[in-house]
């Protein structure tokens, strides 16, 4: 122990520490100033930068020691006096800010930056942050903050906020979002940031076998450390759980047996958590390994004598689930088709990779348990700790703090927060774990593994007469949402292009790894991939353009797919007209020198999942609002928003409805004690489906008020309007200040409250796997990419991408661009750079360097372009934007490469060996010729 | 945890080395420390006793003399581009100085720091529990090198940007060790040996890295790497022709330590690319494959040449 002396932000302060402390824990144990966040701990996120006598330094690999009688800035240090610093005004205004969690360490590393270099280019702003990783903005809105803040302070005009002529007064405008300010300044509290009073530390034991018998756990010595409080294990947790009611297969930690490297095998409660560190070093476990299944190959195969994974697989082998539908008649379609093309895709699987790591407290009270934790889906949760834990369902509290990005990554109910939970009850104590960045990787949930054959057939005129897939995805140990990844791995090729005979088959295989699951784009990305990679093929082929190709095949809007999918609004042709427009792609595809090519592809992607999880006819969505004398709307709700900006769309709604600004509006959203019921933010249904249930309850909030307001004025309800705060006639004889207005509703019952809910229509056919992809809404776009590839090396430089994506109507275009950008990135990641790489199971890139998010200085310029259609069922006509724009930016970069090179691209992420490889290989054949 | 650790400040050159010498069976001296504390958060780097020298002024100094430029060893990466005669005289440091990690990492990792960087493979810089699952590998008392397949050799990389640069540059380093001060060539600061891969001990610190002048050189610096920065390198390659036709090409990244296949401006190049990639004991151990990189050794060859005009 020694004491170190340091000033931040201005004070002295001496804090006890262990000699090799980093700062980083200086900073968010001992002085509690928990906006410098922790991401990575080995310096390669840049979540943790604060400033050291002016300099930037990232404190997760800063010697705390180092820093005796140092002057420390963190971010909630640099706002002036009542006043948010210039730099956040600008991350809040440009919506820089989505989840929030780079958001500290990104300021920091840039107010550093501009003290050197107070008049940098775009290109040096570009540099400068690209040691900080964002997952959310693809860094475009970012810079932009930057650029607009360097300019002000430079005398620059400001810039003028956009006016958009609008019907609207809420809806269509850019509003950043309701707590970017918080996030900008650091005192948004995310699941690691809270202290719960007391609380004990859980760490884990991992598995190191990828499938072995567990023999025994001696935990004698490390129950004897001081401060160790309990130590539990699989037999204690048994029941099973899994966020599908169908795929009830995983347990809180392994039990008897483990199934993948990283399998939590024993947790641990202690006072701190070094002591429970130190008491995991003291258990020891011993294992009978089991031959593993590690490669999908080898799963759909007879296990012969050995042990398989899961007893309840139906055959001899590791089968999990086979999907097949068949439309149309797929042999008349093959004699019909005048062009064959088949063609055989892998996919490497690919982590979320959110900044905020997995974190969650939990305790017992009077009431019961409660549990704050990053989550995208309380309520399945909620369900799973009653279930798991044999509590009933009105003794749990499920809290979801600020949430530092999801992605599809945080929407299971996962062992860790079953197991903090049970421990919390056994020790009496809150319980709190916290992962590191390994630990993440392990947890994965991830895109499937994939591997597919693809078939497309098309007639002389370029109609698609065929599309056949078959297809194999790697589950890993667990089921997770591997049965509706199954599904829509197929189901969701059956549009943007019409296609009469169409049918897919598609196995999902346990393998002794860790589990894939749900992540943006779910199922689709791949095998949309393969899809628009065959219709290059096919136009180049036919010497038809390829966007041309895919004009003359898109499905109209109002009418059903082959498999009886209702398509109303539909903005493919748009889509993809804006991004031909825009990249200018008459002039330049097909016509620039070897080496530099244009690409194109497009999607289609649900906006909801009309049939529930949990088979019943509950509504899927339900808001309430309360209101009384002050005048400002309570808004509460279930969904979660985990920086997609969910609270910010509801109080629009709200707002837009009640002529309410955002003074008068407020969301406390996603507690299940607090908050009505929503299913969760995944499958891309929460403006559709809470905007409407917060739609249903502000028309209804409005009816009682309006009622109030001719009751005592005796004016015709037709007449009266809501706007601006007031509510006022048509012939302003009425003309009442909005809390006026409140005050008439509430005079004699105190305070009002109404309540909207949003169930999906009886959509779909009446065969088997019918439901399957069924919503009330579907998306389109497309995207437009240039490349540069050096044929030296085999590299790919993305240089453009132009995207366009039809969101119905942009509640918020502010959001709906930086969701729009941050797909597209996200996409262009699994597209030249990410991939969860295994040496005999071991996950071998369990960090983030080795894991390759693009950094600010890999990506390219993004165009981002909102497609309009307004859906005749969405709120206001909106419909989802979270990710459906991502399908088409993988295949557009992979047809771009054809163009440049002319090799194709089938299997991702592109490496440039396998370019090289590609590119000797069409030398050879052209030299054989 | 037990374990008496300890972290103190050294004030000046002689107090670094006398505490080194207190605590010379588990000590390390740390400037900017980058380096070393991802490797003692993952647990290979389990030093007791750390050292910090990054308040020593005296080693942050740059000064020149007719003949030699000395840059001290505790400039910063990012800080080298202030200084005039660099960026005159050798401008291939600057670019390989800003192809280390991150703009983050570069403001506080210093030039020797850099220079004596932990060597690295996939299968080691990984953490505590990661490394038990995979079976210990040589370079943290393990048995075989996992990366071979059981080869009993270290084949760690070389992970130092700057000092292929260096070396290409035909840079000194001067040593400050309780026996004295000497000055050795640069790449004999490194044996070649992936588990030991420095042929100085641990109370022995870098005082200043000499460059010498008026030799006029050329150089041309490449790095291989999947994205434009935080990575380490897969192949870093310097190559330098001075005004006496030298012509001196250096890989990093292929080897336990740096490759240098001292040459002449006439050499056959083709030979000289062989020999280069002959000098490398490339592994998988790397994002990259052996081939690939391997493979990319004779593409950034070229290129530099190409760049050189020879």
């Amino acid at each position: 122990m020694k004491i170190l002396s340091l000033f931040v932000n201005g004070t002295k302060h001496q804090v006890v520490i262990n000699e090799h402390d980093t700062l980083v824990k200086v900073l968010r144990e001992k002085l509690n100033l928990t906006g410098t966040k922790m991401g990575c701990e080995q310096g390669s996120c840049g979540a943790c930068t604060v400033m050291v006598d002016g300099r930037a330094v990232q404190s997760c690999i800063t010697p705390a020691l180092k820093m005796e009688g140092c002057y420390v800035s963190t971010i909630e240090g640099i706002s002036e006096k009542d006043r948010e610093h210039l730099l956040q005004e600008k991350f809040v205004q440009h919506g820089a800010i989505q989840c929030g969690y780079c958001t500290p360490g990104m300021i920091m590393t840039t107010l550093a930056f501009l003290k050197e270099n107070p008049h940098p280019n775009h290109e040096e702003i570009k540099e400068a942050i690209s040691g900080n990783l964002c997952r959310c903005t693809g860094y475009k809105k970012i810079i932009e903050a930057i650029e607009a803040y360097v300019k002000e302070i430079n005398g620059g005009p400001k810039l003028e906020k956009k006016t958009v002529t609008n019907k609207f007064n809420m809806v269509g405008h850019a509003h950043p979002y309701m707590e970017a300010a918080k996030k900008a300044s650091g005192r948004a509290d995310y699941a690691d940031d809270i202290k719960i009073k007391n609380a004990l530390h859980c760490k884990l034991i991992r598995s190191i076998y990828p499938h072995a018998k567990i023999l025994a756990i001696h935990t004698e010595a490390a129950k004897n450390l001081e401060g160790v409080k309990a130590i539990v294990s699989g037999k204690e947790l048994p029941i099973s759980f899994g966020v599908l009611p169908i795929s009830q297969d995983e347990t809180a930690m392994a039990v008897d047996k483990t199934r993948y490297v990283g399998e939590i095998v024993v947790a641990v409660a202690a006072e701190t958590e070094e002591i429970a560190e130190a008491a995991c070093k003291l258990i020891k476990i011993d294992y009978a390994p089991y031959k593993p299944f590690l490669e999908m190959d080898e799963s759909v195969s007879d296990a012969g004598e050995h042990e398989k994974i899961h007893k309840h697989t139906k055959f001899n082998n590791n089968i999990h689930k086979k999907a097949e539908l068949r439309f149309g008649d797929q042999q008349q379609g093959l004699k019909e088709a005048d062009h064959r093309l088949e063609m055989e895709f892998k996919f490497q699987g690919i982590n979320h990779g959110f900044t905020e790591p997995h974190a969650a407290t939990a305790w017992w009270d009077e009431n019961g348990l409660s549990i704050i934790t990053a989550t995208q889906v309380p309520h399945y949760l909620h369900r799973f700790l009653a279930k798991v834990l044999e509590t009933p369902m009105n003794r749990i509290r499920v809290i979801k703090p600020y949430v530092g990005g999801g992605f599809g990554g945080k929407s299971d109910p996962f062992p860790h927060e079953m197991i903090v939970s049970y421990l919390s009850k056994v020790c009496d104590r809150p319980v709190k774990i916290r992962f590191n960045r390994e630990e993440v990787f392990l947890t994965n949930h991830g895109r499937h593994p994939s591997k597919m054959k693809v078939a497309l057939g098309m007639t002389n005129s370029g109609e698609i007469s065929v599309l056949d897939a078959d297809i194999v995805i790697d589950g890993g140990a667990y089921g997770s949402f591997g049965v509706v990844t199954s599904y829509y791995n197929g189901v969701l090729l059956q549009a943007p292009y019409k296609i009469n005979n169409f049918g897919f088959k598609t196995l999902r295989v346990y393998t002794n790894k860790p589990q894939s699951g749900a992540m943006r784009g779910h199922g689709a990305v791949n095998s949309r991939f393969a899809v628009e990679t065959l219709l290059d093929e096919m136009a180049h082929k036919l010497n038809i353009d390829p966007c041309d190709i895919r004009f003359k095949n898109f499905l109209d809007h109002d009418t059903l797919t082959v498999g009886h999918y209702r398509i109303t609004s539909n903005g493919s042709a748009l889509s993809l007209k804006k991004v031909m427009e825009q990249s200018n792609w008459k002039n330049k595809f097909g016509k620039l020198a070897f080496g530099h090519g244009y690409g194109v592809a497009c999607g289609f992607f649900i906006s909801g999942s009309a049939l529930p999880i949990h088979w019943n006819e509950y509504p899927q969505s339900v808001v309430h609002l309360k209101v009384d004398m002050d005048g400002r709307v309570l808004i509460t709700s279930g969904a979660s928003d985990i920086g997609q900006g969910s609270d910010t769309m509801l109080a629009i709604v709200v707002g837009e409805v009640l002529g309410l600004s955002m003074d008068n509006l407020f969301v406390i959203a996603a507690d299940t004690l607090i908050t009505p019921i929503d299913l969760g933010s995944y499958s891309s249904r929460v403006t559709f489906m809470a905007g409407n249930a917060a739609k249903m309850a502000a028309e209804n909030l409005r009816e009682q008020i309006l009622d109030a307001v001719v009751k005592y004025t005796g004016v015709e309800k037709s007449e009266l309007n809501l706007a601006s705060e007031r509510v006022y006639s048509n012939d302003q004889k009425v003309n009442l200040s909005w809390v006026e207005a409140v005050e008439m509703g509430t005079r004699f019952v105190g305070a009002l409250n109404s309540t909207g809910h949003y169930n999906s229509p009886k959509l779909g056919g009446d065969f088997k796997g019918a439901g399957a992809g069924l919503s009330p809404s579907y998306t389109f776009g497309a995207l437009v990419a240039e490349v540069k590839v050096d044929v030296e090396t085999g590299f790919v430089k993305v240089l453009n991408m132009w995207g366009a994506h039809d969101c119905g109507k942009a509640l918020n275009p502010l959001a709906v661009e930086g969701q729009l950008e941050g797909s597209w990135h996200m996409g262009l990641g699994q597209a030249v750079s990410e991939e969860m790489r295994y040496v005999d199971g071991l996950l071998l890139n369990a960090n983030l360097l080795n894991y390759k998010i693009p950094t600010s200085l890999d990506t390219p310029p993004i165009h981002s372009n909102i497609i309009e259609t307004i859906d005749p069922e969405g709120p206001f006509g909106a419909k989802e934007t979270g990710e459906g724009a991502l399908h088409p930016s993988l295949p557009a970069i992979a047809n771009a490469i054809y163009d440049a090179v002319g090799i194709r691209i089938t299997s991702l992420p592109i490496r440039p060996e396998e370019v090289l490889r590609k590119l000797k290989e069409k030398q050879n054949e052209l030299a054989a010729k | 945890m037990t374990e008496e650790k300890t972290y103190i400040k050294a004030s000046s050159i002689q107090e670094a080395l006398q505490l080194a010498e207190t605590h010379s069976s588990h000590c390390k001296f740390i400037a900017g420390g980058t380096d070393m504390m991802v490797n003692k958060y993952q647990g290979n780097d389990t030093t007791q006793h750390l050292i910090d020298i990054s308040g020593i002024d005296e080693l942050k100094t740059i000064r020149k003399d007719d003949t030699y430029l000395y840059i001290g060893s505790l400039v910063r990466l990012s800080d080298l581009k202030k200084n005039s005669d660099i960026a005159t005289e050798f401008p291939v440091l600057l670019e390989a100085a800003h192809a280390v990690g991150s703009p983050l990492i570069r403001q506080t990792a210093t030039l020797g720091g850099n220079i004596l960087c932990e060597n690295r493979c996939i299968y080691f810089n990984q953490s505590e529990w990661w490394r038990e699952a995979v079976g210990y590998c040589l370079k943290c008392n393990g048995n075989v090198c996992i990366a071979t397949g059981g080869k009993k050799a270290c084949f760690s990389e070389f992970a130092s940007d700057t000092a292929p640069a260096l070396i290409a540059l035909n840079a000194k380093v001067k040593l400050i060790e309780p026996s004295g001060e000497r000055v050795i060539a640069l790449e004999e600061l490194f044996s070649g040996d992936g588990i030991k891969p420095k042929t100085i001990g641990t109370d022995c610190l870098i005082k200043e890295i000499i460059l010498p002048r008026g030799q006029a050189f050329k150089a041309v610096f490449k790095k291989l790497r999947l994205r434009e920065t935080l990575e380490f390198t897969s192949l870093t390659t310097a190559v330098s022709l001075n005004n006496k036709n030298d012509l001196r090409i250096v890989l990093g990244g292929v080897d336990p330590k740096p490759v240098l296949v001292k040459a002449k401006l006439n050499d056959n190049k083709e030979d000289l690319i062989k020999k280069a990639i002959k000098g490398g004991r490339a592994v998988d151990n790397d994002m990259f494959s052996r081939t690939y990189r391997r493979d990319m050794i004779s593409v950034f060859l070229k290129e530099a040449f190409a760049l050189l005009n020879i």
